[in-house]
């Protein structure tokens, strides 16, 4: 239905654009619209009867993720294979995943695809999402122009890399967009021995893929996820300078990608078995092998990381939670 | 025209091989016109009774109006979009009609960033018709509405104007709708609030320059024929 | 038999006193001209006349009707039996002929008037407009009536006001110096015009600073000095033998006001 809906609403657009145009196009646009009618009419007879049995079928599922799950294309193949499924189309927003969380606090999403374990825990901690859990994962790279002039290339300690660039005041460029890379980069330069600051340190205040164009036309450093690179790389003159834990680098540039639901204790507007669905499809045999098997370039971009023998229950509760305190709680209760 | 527009972009893979589906690039000029065209009609119905209204009463608050009309010609429209997506978030007055994140919304952070710039232009022009007119109308028996039609007839090249710098504003802004419409397209390429300009945005954060292009040069065409066929119409009009 | 109109002891005040007590009246197939030098109030009293505004004081009867003292709609069913020509162009931008009907369409009914231009649209003319061409031939303009109205001469274009205010046979015609502007031929023109129609009842209140077209066309004159009416009466009488000292003065040219 909402797919019908908005055929018709934009033949309905047309067709005052035609108007506009004069009496042959009004005619046109007549005729379009008419057809448009005639079939909600049809789609209406059919909603009564057999297309009933669909039950998700017209309902929405909102999604807000992050940048780079979205310009990779990985959103794409999952989101084809969860219509496929399901039958409801996925409305996905890309935000930075501050903002991600942001709109979901606000009670606007009904399931949220993350990689900020920091701001997820916070997220769960305020009760605003449940159920979350581990989807998969790749990692960071720290990129630079080829001819490197801080000489960071073939290092294998990414805080050592950063402090080596702030020392050289080589221009580095953040995301500054509280999104899940700037929490990463922000957290490797709390490591180091060196104050993000100072007149070689931009923050470009964007999505990945346009601070990747915007270090690349400086010649400046970067810290991206491989999965945006990956994708971009053929538009952009940068090159992996430290290599992240996929190929052998340190774990600090880990990028593990969480997926949680809304609360429906605290967003009971929103569509929460829906989004179960959602979750349930994504850490499934059917979505995890989708993960596993997309590629760019030729490249795996993602790693699933949702099916496991291992119980691996940090996975549910904010991280350092434990059950201990609970249980205080309720004796005291 | 619009008709005319789409089949062109269907037909251009045949022989020119681009870079993206002509399926993507159609329903998002779909999604473009269908919530510029219908935010610039709303506001345009709601402009014109208050231009004539502003311009040939007096009322308290009058100036108010004037002012928040002028200021409102050059509102950011980012701001636009940040107070209408409080307005319409779930958590937010109007939440319960669920607006967020549709082309409704959009609508709405358009008509909002048009309508001053319609009333302002449309006062001007609406303004400036000759008080004998106005007099001739009422004294050949017109009503109060007869006189109003008489005015916006008479202005009606100025009130054109007003709705294609309208037009102009609401297709060719990407702030608010970008915050309130959530530039969602579906995973089979089919817009639901991704509209030219959040598209050529996506597009270009993405490295993908070419595709960029192609579509402000669709949105620079859209503009052009909107335009041309407005100034037909008015044209039509005058027989000199 | 009461008047046409009447007018009673009216006084109106813009930033200082432009009537006071003034008081006339107008009969059927009878031509008033009001003569009096130019910011003397001749057009304020025309307005007043054609119901633009409410006189301060003093009463406007139209057949015995106080046009002040009934409602809205009685007003405007009033107003709608007076038509007006005014000092300076106020043709709408459009052709000829829609500018004479515009009279006739406004008192028709909503619908008939959304189709009507629904006609117009599609190109395709029927109907009501036989009244509004007959009133064009009245000043002469057959021919005209696809021509826009703002490319006319100006002569041509008093002619076609005069016509709009014609079609729909209002019983008060108030014409406010429409010649002043015009040349020899135009001014002959719109005075047969005039002429027309007084033959066809229409009581007409002709405003004029000229004493000669007042002699030629007028049957009383009403002579407007300072505040108020200083004489009025036949045409021939006041024009030759003036009770006024003013007038006297005034008809001689000697007054400057
Ligand atoms: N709307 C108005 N507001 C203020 N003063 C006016 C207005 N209309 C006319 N007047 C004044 O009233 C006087 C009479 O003007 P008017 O009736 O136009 O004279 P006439 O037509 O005889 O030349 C003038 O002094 C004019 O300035
Ligand atoms: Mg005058």
């Amino acid at each position: 239905m909402p797919i019908q809906r908005r055929r018709f609403l934009a033949l309905a657009g047309g067709a005052a654009t035609a108007g506009v145009a004069g009496c042959t196009g009004m005619f046109d646009g007549e005729d379009e619209a008419a057809d448009g009618g005639e079939d909600g009419g049809g789609d209406d007879g059919g909603g009564n009867g057999g297309d009933s049995a669909a039950s998700v079928e017209g309902e929405e599922l909102v999604l807000t993720t992050t940048t780079s799950t979205y310009d990779t294309g990985l959103l794409d193949e999952v989101n084809l294979a969860f219509e496929e499924r399901f039958g409801t189309p996925v409305q996905a927003i890309a935000q930075g995943t501050g903002a991600a969380l942001e709109t979901a606090r606000n009670g606007d999403a009904d399931v949220i695809m993350v990689h900020a374990r920091g701001s997820e825990d916070e997220f769960m901690e305020e009760g605003h999402g449940v159920n979350r859990r581990d989807l998969m994962f790749n990692d960071f790279v720290i990129l630079g122009s080829p001819d490197d002039p801080a000489g960071i290339e073939g290092g294998e300690d990414a805080v050592e890399a950063f402090e080596t660039v702030a020392e050289a005041e080589e221009m580095f460029v953040s995301r500054g967009d509280d999104s899940g890379t700037h929490v990463a980069e922000l957290e490797i330069w709390d490591e180091a021995d060196a104050e993000p600051g100072g007149e070689w340190y931009v923050e470009a205040g964007a999505g990945m893929g346009d601070t990747l164009n915007q270090t690349s036309q400086q010649g400046a450093y970067t810290l991206s996820d491989r999965g945006t690179y990956i994708s971009q790389r053929g538009e952009i003159e940068l090159e992996i300078l430290v290599e992240g834990p996929v190929e052998g680098g340190p774990e600090i540039l880990a990028n593990p990608y969480g997926i949680l639901a809304a609360n429906p204790a605290v967003h009971g507007d929103r569509n929460y078995d829906l989004g179960m669905a959602y979750i349930g499809f994504l850490t499934g045999q059917e979505g995890q092998e989708v993960v596993e098997n997309y590629t760019l370039d030729g490249e795996q971009l993602f790693f699933p990381e949702a099916i496991s023998e291992d119980p691996n229950f940090e996975q549910y509760v904010p991280e350092g939670w434990s059950a201990n305190g609970d249980a205080d709680d309720d004796e005291t209760a | 025209m619009t008709g005319g527009a789409l089949l062109a972009v269907d037909a251009l893979p045949a022989f020119v091989d681009l870079p993206f589906e002509s399926h993507y690039i159609t329903s998002i000029v779909r999604v473009s016109l269908y919530v510029s065209l219908v935010a610039v009609a709303i506001s345009t119905l709601f402009s014109l009774p208050v231009a004539m209204v502003v311009g040939f009463s007096e009322f308290p608050g009058k100036s108010l109006v004037t002012a928040i009309i002028n200021t409102g010609m050059g509102f950011p429209s980012v701001v636009v979009g940040l107070v209408v997506l409080f307005m319409l978030s779930s958590s937010g007055p109007f939440g319960p009609l669920g607006l967020v994140f549709t082309p409704e919304a959009m609508i709405i952070s358009q008509f909002v960033l048009a309508t001053p710039v319609i009333t302002g232009v449309s006062l001007a022009a609406v303004t400036s018709v000759e008080r004998n007119v106005r007099d001739a109308a009422f004294a050949m028996g017109g009503t109060r509405l007869d006189v109003a039609l008489v005015v916006i007839k008479e202005a009606r090249f100025g009130i054109a104007t007003a709705v294609l710098a309208g037009f102009g504003r609401a297709i060719s802004e990407v702030g608010s709708v970008l915050i309130v419409g959530g530039n969602i397209a579906y995973a089979d390429g089919t817009s639901y609030t991704r509209n030219l300009t959040t598209a050529i945005q996506l597009e270009a954060r993405q490295g993908r320059f070419e595709t960029a292009m192609f579509l402000g040069a669709i949105l620079v065409a859209l503009v052009l024929l909107v335009n041309a066929a407005v100034g037909r119409l008015g044209g039509s009009g005058r027989t000199r | 038999m009461t008047a046409l109109l009447e007018v009673t002891d009216v006084s109106h005040t813009y930033d200082e006193a432009v009537f006071e007590g003034v008081s006339l009246s107008v009969e059927r197939g009878e031509v008033l001209a009001v003569i009096g030098p130019s910011g003397v109030g001749k057009s304020t009293l025309l307005r007043l006349l054609a119901l633009f505004e409410r006189p301060d004081r003093g009463s406007i009867e139209f057949e015995g009707t106080d046009v002040w003292a009934v409602s809205e709609g009685q007003r405007l069913e009033m107003r709608r039996n007076v038509g007006m020509v005014f000092q300076e162009a106020s043709l709408f931008d459009a052709p000829v002929l829609r500018n004479a009907e515009y009279g006739l369409r406004v008192r028709q009914s909503w619908p008939d008037r959304v189709r009507r231009g629904v006609a117009d649209l599609v190109g395709r003319r029927n109907g009501t407009s036989e009244t509004a061409r007959e009133a064009l031939s009245v000043v002469g303009l057959e021919g005209k009536e696809a021509q826009n109205a703002r490319s006319l001469s100006g002569g041509e274009a008093q002619r076609v006001a005069f016509a709009r205010a014609l079609a729909y046979d209002p019983g008060v015609l108030l014409l406010d110096e429409p010649t002043s502007d015009l040349d020899p031929r135009n001014t002959a023109l719109l005075e047969e015009a005039i002429d027309e129609a007084r033959q066809r009842e229409i009581g007409v209140v002709l405003a004029t600073h000229d004493m000669h077209q007042a002699e030629r066309v007028a049957d009383r004159v009403a002579v407007v000095l300072g505040t108020g009416i200083a004489e009025i009466g036949p045409a021939e009488r006041v024009f030759e033998a003036p009770n006024d000292d003013r007038t006297r003065k005034f008809v001689a040219g000697e007054l400057v006001y």
